[in-house]
């Protein structure tokens, strides 16, 4: 009886670890994907921010082909 | 023997809550980005672009110029094509109406006042009506012809050469240059560097914009690592800065259009 008892709250303390675990994994996963700052900055990522900043000169809009 | 039932039935509560829990979770988090993506196929990704610089008056101007360049060379096709199929005897009643109201839609466009605060909302419905003219013309003179004769129109219509529109195209490469002399000055700001030949060159012709875009990145790169930190959070900032200006539009237009929606409903 004390056997069985035992077991099963070993079983539901085992249940709840896992889940804290989990959360708090989770948790710590978001957290460090907003606050992470952008820790090495490559060429190609200033070159783009640069690409962006300007307009190329031929630059056009397109509204589809009438034929 | 109770008590073990008691706690197998409350293990079996907490699994089902926590169970229905996440799944709620999940379900709302895929309401959401289902929601995201029709609102994204509502604007195009071209046009939430062309709208970036649209909170500059340079850009809302550089963008009406493009649009009126755009109905100014469809407008010629489309009357070059009505005219060959006059001269074949088909009926061009529909083809004309539609000339007729990309005329009105140009003089539209050529109308909206670029510094006005309205300009992004007005420049998106009129790129769309040109877009939906453009598409109602096509399909009017495909359903006329067959395969061979449009692909002898579109031929004859390539050669089309227009002083209106190179004239257009002088004018928003102008605007243009202007457009990115004035980020180069911010630029160079940034960097502490007042590089006023450069930017000459540049405006003159002597230099192109890749080369000046490869001169900006070379100094930025040969910065120590906080400076260069620095510099870049700053252009990234304003970067980010125009696409959430362009979205704030977006979203305004979208709730005056819910707005107008729920009108119509009452």
């Amino acid at each position: 009886m004390n056997k069985k008892i035992i077991s099963i709250f070993s079983l539901l303390l085992i249940f709840i670890s896992i889940t804290l675990a989990y959360s708090y994994h989770t948790y710590n996963t978001n957290e460090q994907q907003y606050n992470s700052p952008i820790q090495t900055i490559t060429d190609d990522s200033i070159s783009e921010e640069i690409d962006e900043s300007f307009i190329e000169e031929d630059d056009e809009i397109e509204i589809g082909e009438m034929v | 023997m109770k008590k073990i039932l008691n706690v197998l039935i409350m293990l079996m509560i907490f699994v089902s809550i926590s169970s229905l829990a996440i799944a709620d979770e999940s379900e709302e988090e895929n309401e959401t980005e289902e929601e995201y993506e029709t609102e994204d196929l509502e604007i195009d990704n071209d046009t939430k672009k062309e709208i970036e610089i649209m909170n500059y008056s340079l850009g809302a101007e550089i963008r009406l110029l493009q649009l009126q360049k755009a109905i100014i060379k469809n407008l010629l096709k489309g009357e070059m094509a009505a005219e060959v199929l006059k001269a074949l005897d088909y009926n061009t009643t529909t083809l004309e109406l539609i000339l007729s109201e990309m005329k009105i839609l140009l003089e539209d466009v050529k109308a909206v006042n670029a510094s006005s605060n309205n300009s992004v909302q007005i420049f998106v419905e009129l790129k769309y009506q040109a877009k939906n003219l453009t598409r109602q013309f096509r399909e009017t003179i495909k359903d006329l012809l067959d395969g061979e004769k449009l692909n002898e129109i579109r031929e004859r219509i390539k050669e089309m050469v227009s002083e209106e529109v190179q004239n257009y195209s002088k004018q928003i490469r102008n605007r243009i240059k202007q457009f990115n002399r004035n980020r180069l000055y911010q630029l160079y700001g940034l960097i502490g560097e007042a590089n006023n030949s450069f930017i000459n060159e540049y405006l003159n012709g002597n230099i192109t914009l890749d080369q000046l875009k490869y001169h900006l990145c070379k100094t930025i790169n040969h910065m120590n690592r906080e400076r260069k930190y620095e510099i870049f959070s700053e252009i990234k900032k304003e970067n980010i800065k125009k696409k959430i200006n362009a979205q704030a539009s977006i979203n305004e237009m979208k709730n005056s259009e819910k707005g107008k929606g729920h009108g119509k409903g009452n």
